[in-house]
C-alpha cells in the first residue's frame, strides 16, 4: 500500500478517531468473543437470564464432548448437573474428513487452475469469453445444480463419498484458482519465457522452470485461499452426503438434542476449533485477500 | 506480436510429438474443463429435463422416466407466492446488505487512511469476521439474538425496560439478525477493497487539489472518491452476487421460517428439493433463476471486460 | 366439596379409561383382521422372542463380520445403545450409528431413495413420514419377514400401531409413545379459594377439563399477568400449532376429509376451532410464540403457568430435579368436545418413531431381526427406562415397570396409557408433509391476525385439493379410507 504517510483524511479529532476505531474493533470481535466464551460455559449458563458474558463456572465439558465423548460421559457421571449428551462418536472424524476433502480439492483446483490459467494467459485460448465461463459458475446459487448433482452422483455412485465432495468443491473453486493465478501470471512478462525458449526450453519447461517459481507465492496464496473456501463450505456437505461423510461445518449442526434443543456450548466449542485454521490461513494470506475475493480484478 | 514469436520459437526448437493431436493449449485446460463438464454442465442439462417434469422421489420411478409435463411447472411458478416472495426478498436483502456494507466500509476506510502506532492490529481485528467459518458465525448470532441473549440485554439497558424479544421467531423481524450477521461478516471485505482503492489514488492528484485551495473534505469527495469508483463498483458487484446466493446464515438462523418469511432463493430451493422433495418444480425455479442471472451477467459482460483491460 | 370433586374426577377418569378400553378392543379386533389377512405365522413363542431373534440373526450371519448401520435421530442414542449393546453381546453383530438432527431424519431417509447411497440398514424415521417413505420404495415391506419371525401376540401389547401400516402393508414397529397429554397445576385446581371463585363465575366445578371450551374458560380464569401468572404454555410455533388445531377440529366431530377425499377442514367447525385457537393465544405465557420443545419444558417448569401440553418427554423433565413443579401437577388427556350431546374424546398421537429397514440394505433379514429384538417387551422396557433419551412408554409392560413408574409418576402414566389407547392418528397420507405444511402456515397466519380464519382454512382446503390431485386422488383415497378404519372406535363413532 502506497503513500500512507501523507494525511489524506478529512480532519477528525484524534480522540474521536481512536474511539471510533476501537468501537469498530469491539463490534468486529464481539461475536467471536461470545463464541469463545460460550464454549467454556456449563449447561446452565448457555441461555441464562441475564446472559453471562463470561462463564461463572468455566468448564471443559463442551470440548470433552466434542473430542473425547467417553471422558465427557465419565465426567458427567461424577458431576451432577453436567451435560451428559450422548454422542456416538467424537468430532475427530469430522476434522479428518474436512482435512482430506479440503486438501484434495485444493490440490486438484490449484493444479487444474494453474494449467488452465497458463493456457488462458499465454495462449489466449478462446479469447476472453472462454475464461468468463468459469466465472459464471460463481454467479448462480449452487443449490440450483445440487438437485441434479444428487441424481447424477447417485448414478455414478458418488453420493456420500469423499470423491464426490472433492469434485464438487473443485468445480466451484476453479474460478478463483484460474482467475487468481491468471492475474499472477500476467504480472510476469512473457519475454522471460521467450528468453528461456531461445535457450532451448520448450514452452512447458519455460513455464515450469521460469514463471512458476516466480509466482510461487501467489500460487501458495491461491491454494490457501481455496482451502479456506473448501473448509468453510456447507451447502454441498449438507446435500451431497447422507451421514457417512461429515465435515466440520456439518458436524456443528449435529449438536442438537431433542430435550435440550441446540447445544450452544458444544456448538461453540466445535465452532471455535473449526474456525482456527481459517483464521490462521486467512491472516497468512492477508495481503492477497483482496486479489482473491475479486477474482484478480483488484490487486492490493 | 509476442504470441507469434513464441509459436515460431516452439516449432523451431522442438517438433510437436505425434500423439499430441490436440493443440497444447487445449490439453492444458482439459482437466478444468472436464471437471466443469461433470459438475456443472451435465447437471444443468439435467435441470432442464427435470424442469419439464413433475418428478418426486415418492413416485418411485427413476428420474429419466419421469412423466413429461411440458411447461406446467413454469406456469405454476410465476403466480407462486412463495417463489415470488423468495425472489423479491432476496433482492431486498442484497440491496440492503450491500448498501449498508458499502457505507460502513467507506466510513471505516476513512478512519484508516492515516498511519498510527497500532493501525496494523486494528486492521487485523476488523478483518477477523471475514475469516470465521460462516456457519460458526451464524451460530454465534443465533446465540446473540436469543431471548436471553446479550443483544436483548443491551436493548434493555438502552430502552430502560426489560426486552426479551424473540427476534428469530417474529415473521416481521426475523430478517434483521440475518442481515446483521451478513453485514457483520462481509463489511471487512468491502472495507479492504475500499481502502485499497483510496490508498491507490496517486498522491499528486490529491496534493494538487489541496494546493488549488480545496479542503480535505472537498478533495476527498471530488478526487479520491471518483477515482476509487471502478474498484468500488467491482466490490459492490461481487458482494451483490455473493449475497444473492445467501444460504448458510439463513439455514442456521431460521431455516427460512417462521413460515416462509425469511426464505431466500437458495433457501426456497433447498426447502423445495430436500424438505418437500418437489424436485421437478424446484428444477424449474432453478432454471428461471439461472436464466435471469446469466442474462444479467452477459449484460454486464462488456463493462466488466472493459475494466479488466 | 373436595370429596365430590375427587369423586367427579375419579368418575371422569374411569369413564375415559373405560371408553379407551373399549376402543382398544375394537382396535385389536381391527388389526387382528389385518393379521388374519396375512400368511400364518410359523414363529416361536413371545416369551423367547429375544433369544430366538438373536439366534436366527447369528445363524444368518454365519461366520461373517456383519455390521448393522442405524440411522438415528440425535438424542435417541440413549434409548438405542443399551439395546444394541446387548444385541452385539448376544449375536456378535456390531452396530454402527449414523446420527442426524431429529427434525431431518425423514428427509434423510427419503433422500436415500434418490441418492441410492446405501448408507444405512435400519432407520428410525418419525412415524408420520412412513407413507411418503413407503411410496418412494426405500422401505422394505416387512409382511413376509414378520410372518416368518414374529411370534403370536408380539404386537398385541404395543398400544399404538396405526403408523406401522400403510395401505394394508406392514413397514416397521412403532417404538415410542408420543400421545399428546395435558398438564395442569394440581395445587391451583385444588385451591379452595380458586374453586369457589371459579364455581361462582362459571357455575361449574373446577376440575381437569373435558372439552376445549372448558379448557379455554379455565385459561381465561387463570390468566393473571399482573400477578405473574399465565394461562397456558401451549405452542404457537411450527407444526405444534397445527397439531393443536388438529385436535380442536376433531373434537368438534369431524374428519379432515370425506370418504371421497374432499377436505372438510374449512367447514364451520374448522373455522370455529381456528377462532378458538387464536382466542386462546391471549392466555399464553411470554415466549410461547417462539418456544420450541425444550424452551417449553423450562418455562413451564418455572411454575408460573396453569396448563401445558406435551409428551412423555415433557413429563420426564417436569418430574425431574431441574423442574420447579415436580409433584405439583395433575394430568389429563387432550380435551375433547361435545358432539350431539355426547362427550367425544380425541387424544392425539403425533410424532412417534418407527424402526424401518432400508430396501438398499444388503442384510435386510438381519436388520429386521434387530428391530424385532429391540421392540420386544423386555428390551423395549430397557430402552424406555433411559432418562436421557426420549422414547416414551408404548407397551403394556412399560406401565408396570417400577423404574419407569418412578421416572414418570403413576398419575401421569395412567393418563398417558389411556391417551395412547384412544389416540386418533396423524394424517398418514402420501405427501403428509405438504398437507401439514400448508395447514401450519395458514393456521399461523390466522393466529397472528394476518388472515381471517375462514380465509386461512379455505386457502388450505384449496391447496389440499391441488396436492391430492397431483399425488393421485385414487391412491390417496384408498389410504384415507384405510386410515379412517384405524381410528379408535370411541372417536370414530362420533366423527363425521
Amino acid at each position: 500500500m502506497s503513500n500512507r504517510n501523507s494525511t489524506r483524511a478529512p480532519r477528525i479529532p484524534k480522540v474521536l478517531h481512536r474511539v471510533a476505531v476501537v468501537a469498530a474493533m469491539v463490534i468486529a470481535f464481539f461475536p467471536v468473543f461470545w463464541l469463545l466464551s460460550t464454549s467454556f460455559k456449563p449447561y446452565e449458563e448457555w441461555a441464562s437470564s441475564p446472559p453471562h458474558w463470561l462463564p461463572k463456572k468455566p468448564t471443559l465439558q463442551n470440548y470433552r464432548i466434542v473430542f473425547a465423548p467417553e471422558a465427557a460421559r465419565r465426567f458427567a457421571a461424577t458431576q451432577a448437573g453436567s451435560l451428559d449428551y450422548k454422542v456416538s462418536g467424537s468430532a475427530w472424524a469430522a476434522f479428518g474428513t474436512s482435512a482430506v476433502v479440503a486438501t484434495a480439492a485444493t490440490l486438484l483446483s490449484v493444479v487444474a487452475g494453474t494449467l488452465a490459467a497458463h493456457s488462458i494467459s499465454r495462449f489466449r485460448i478462446g479469447g476472453d469469453s472462454f475464461a468468463f465461463q468459469f466465472l459464471s459458475v460463481r454467479m448462480f446459487p449452487p443449490i440450483a445444480v445440487v438437485v441434479p448433482m444428487v441424481v447424477l452422483f447417485s448414478m455414478l455412485r458418488l453420493t456420500d463419498t469423499h470423491l464426490g465432495l472433492i469434485l464438487a468443491y473443485t468445480a466451484f473453486t476453479l474460478p478463483f484458482s484460474i482467475w487468481m493465478i491468471r492475474s499472477f501470471i500476467e504480472e510476469i512478462p512473457v519475454d522471460l519465457e521467450g528468453v528461456a525458449q531461445v535457450h532451448g526450453m520448450s514452452q512447458v519447461e519455460a513455464f515450469l522452470k521460469v514463471t512458476l517459481p516466480l509466482i510461487r507465492g501467489g500460487v501458495l496464496a491461491t491454494a490457501l485461499f481455496v482451502f479456506i473456501l473448501n473448509w468453510s463450505e456447507f451447502l454441498f456437505a449438507l446435500t451431497l452426503t447422507s451421514g457417512h461423510v461429515v465435515t466440520v461445518t456439518l458436524q456443528v449442526a449435529n449438536y442438537v438434542s431433542a430435550s435440550s434443543g441446540k447445544l450452544y456450548g458444544v456448538q461453540a466449542a466445535m465452532g471455535t476449533i473449526s474456525t482456527i485454521p481459517v483464521i490462521v490461513f486467512g491472516f497468512l494470506i492477508q495481503s492477497h485477500l483482496v486479489r482473491g475475493l475479486t477474482f484478480g480484478a483488484v490487486k492490493e | 506480436m509476442e504470441r507469434h514469436d513464441t509459436v515460431q520459437l516452439e516449432t523451431q526448437c522442438r517438433p510437436l510429438p505425434r500423439i499430441a493431436r490436440l493443440p497444447f493449449s487445449i490439453v492444458l485446460v482439459l482437466p478444468a474443463q472436464l471437471i466443469m463438464l461433470l459438475v456443472v454442465v451435465v447437471p444443468t442439462l439435467i435441470v432442464v429435463w427435470l424442469s419439464l417434469t413433475d418428478w418426486q422421489p415418492t413416485d418411485n420411478i427413476p428420474w429419466f422416466k419421469a412423466e413429461f409435463s411440458w411447461f406446467w411447472n413454469f406456469y405454476d411458478l410465476l403466480p407462486d407466492e412463495r417463489f415470488v416472495g423468495a425472489v423479491l426478498r432476496t433482492l431486498f436483502v442484497v440491496a440492503l446488505c450491500v448498501s449498508t456494507e458499502l457505507v460502513l466500509a467507506v466510513a471505516l476506510a476513512l478512519l484508516f487512511l492515516d498511519e498510527w502506532p497500532w493501525r496494523k492490529v486494528a486492521v487485523s481485528v476488523i478483518i477477523l469476521p471475514m475469516m470465521v467459518v460462516p456457519v460458526d458465525a451464524a451460530n454465534a448470532f443465533f446465540m446473540l439474538f436469543n431471548d436471553h441473549g446479550p443483544i436483548n440485554q443491551l436493548l434493555s439497558l438502552v430502552l430502560d425496560r426489560p426486552v426479551e424479544y424473540a427476534w428469530l421467531a417474529d415473521p416481521h423481524w426475523a430478517l434483521l439478525p440475518i442481515i446483521f450477521a451478513e453485514v457483520w461478516q462481509w463489511t471487512p471485505l468491502m472495507f479492504l477493497l475500499v481502502l485499497t482503492a483510496f490508498l491507490n489514488v496517486p498522491r499528486n492528484q490529491w496534493r494538487a487539489a489541496l494546493g488549488l485551495g480545496a479542503t480535505p473534505a472537498q478533495a476527498f469527495f471530488r478526487v479520491v472518491l471518483p477515482l476509487s469508483l471502478p474498484v468500488m463498483l467491482v466490490a459492490v458487484l461481487i458482494r451483490a452476487i455473493e449475497t444473492f446466493k445467501i444460504f448458510d446464515v439463513i439455514y442456521i438462523l431460521t431455516r427460512g421460517g417462521p413460515g416462509a418469511t425469511t426464505e431466500s432463493i437458495s433457501m426456497y430451493m433447498y426447502n423445495g428439493a430436500f424438505v418437500y422433495f418437489r424436485m421437478g418444480y424446484v428444477a424449474a425455479a432453478a432454471l428461471l433463476v439461472l436464466f435471469v442471472v446469466v442474462s444479467v451477467c452477459l449484460a454486464l459482460f462488456k463493462p466488466l471486460q472493459k475494466h479488466y483491460e | 366439596m373436595q370429596n365430590d370433586d375427587e369423586a367427579q374426577k375419579a368418575i371422569d377418569r374411569r369413564s375415559f379409561l373405560k371408553s379407551a378400553a373399549v376402543g382398544t378392543v375394537a382396535f385389536a379386533a381391527g388389526t387382528s383382521l389385518l393379521s388374519w389377512a396375512r400368511p400364518a405365522k410359523a414363529a416361536g413363542s413371545l416369551a423367547n422372542v429375544q433369544s430366538d431373534a438373536a439366534r436366527a440373526a447369528k445363524e444368518l450371519a454365519g461366520g461373517r463380520v456383519v455390521t448393522l448401520r442405524i440411522l438415528e435421530p440425535s438424542g435417541s442414542l440413549g434409548n438405542i445403545k443399551p439395546v444394541a449393546d446387548r444385541w452385539t453381546a448376544d449375536t456378535g453383530i456390531k452396530v454402527e450409528y449414523i446420527e442426524v438432527p431429529l427434525g431431518e431424519i425423514n428427509q434423510k431417509v427419503l433422500l436415500e431413495a434418490v441418492s441410492k447411497a446405501g448408507s444405512f440398514d435400519i432407520a428410525l424415521p418419525a412415524s408420520f413420514g412412513i407413507p411418503d417413505l413407503a411410496e418412494s420404495g426405500i422401505l422394505v415391506d416387512l409382511d413376509q419377514l414378520a410372518s416368518k419371525y414374529e411370534p403370536e401376540g408380539y404386537q398385541d401389547s404395543i398400544i399404538y400401531k396405526t403408523a406401522n401400516y400403510y395401505k394394508g402393508d406392514f413397514y416397521g414397529y412403532e417404538t415410542d409413545g408420543d400421545a399428546y397429554v395435558m398438564f395442569y397445576r394440581k395445587d391451583w385446581i385444588n385451591d379452595p379459594e380458586e374453586q369457589k371463585r371459579y364455581a361462582d363465575r362459571y357455575g361449574i366445578p373446577l376440575k381437569v377439563p373435558d372439552t376445549w371450551e372448558e379448557l379455554d374458560q379455565q385459561l381465561a380464569f387463570f390468566h393473571r399477568p399482573e400477578s405473574g401468572r399465565y394461562g397456558v404454555a401451549l405452542f404457537r410455533s411450527q407444526y405444534f400449532i397445527a397439531w393443536e388445531w388438529w385436535v380442536r377440529f376433531h373434537a368438534k366431530g369431524f374428519f379432515p376429509f370425506t370418504d371421497d377425499l374432499v377436505p372438510q377442514i374449512n367447514n364451520d367447525a374448522g373455522v370455529k376451532a381456528l377462532e378458538e385457537l387464536a382466542a386462546a393465544s391471549k392466555y399464553l405465557y411470554p415466549g410461547a410464540r417462539s418456544n420450541g420443545l425444550f424452551e417449553n419444558f423450562e418455562a413451564y417448569g418455572k411454575g408460573d403457568s396453569y396448563a401445558n401440553i406435551g409428551w412423555g418427554g415433557t413429563q420426564k423433565y417436569l418430574n425431574g430435579d431441574k423442574s420447579g413443579v415436580k409433584g405439583k401437577l395433575t394430568y389429563g388427556p387432550t380435551p375433547g368436545g361435545k358432539v350431539n350431546g355426547a362427550l367425544v374424546r380425541t387424544p392425539y398421537f403425533n410424532w412417534g418413531w418407527n424402526y424401518v429397514v432400508s430396501s438398499l440394505s444388503k442384510e435386510q433379514e438381519i436388520a429386521y431381526l434387530f428391530t424385532l429384538y429391540a421392540v420386544s417387551p423386555t428390551l423395549s422396557t430397557i430402552a424406555v427406562r433411559d432418562p436421557g433419551g426420549y422414547f416414551d412408554p408404548f407397551r403394556d409392560e412399560h406401565y408396570k415397570d417400577p423404574e419407569i413408574i418412578k421416572l414418570y409418576s403413576k398419575e401421569f402414566l395412567d393418563v398417558h396409557e389411556a391417551s395412547m389407547r384412544g389416540s386418533i392418528p396423524d394424517l398418514y397420507l402420501k405427501g403428509q408433509g405438504e398437507y401439514f405444511d400448508v395447514l401450519r402456515v395458514n393456521v399461523q397466519a390466522a393466529d397472528v391476525g394476518q388472515k381471517a380464519p375462514k380465509q386461512a382454512l379455505d386457502d388450505t382446503a384449496r391447496e389440499w385439493d391441488r396436492i391430492s390431485r397431483r399425488i393421485g386422488r385414487k391412491g390417496q383415497t384408498v389410504q384415507w379410507r384405510f386410515l379412517k378404519s384405524l381410528y379408535p372406535e370411541a372417536a370414530r363413532s362420533h366423527l363425521v
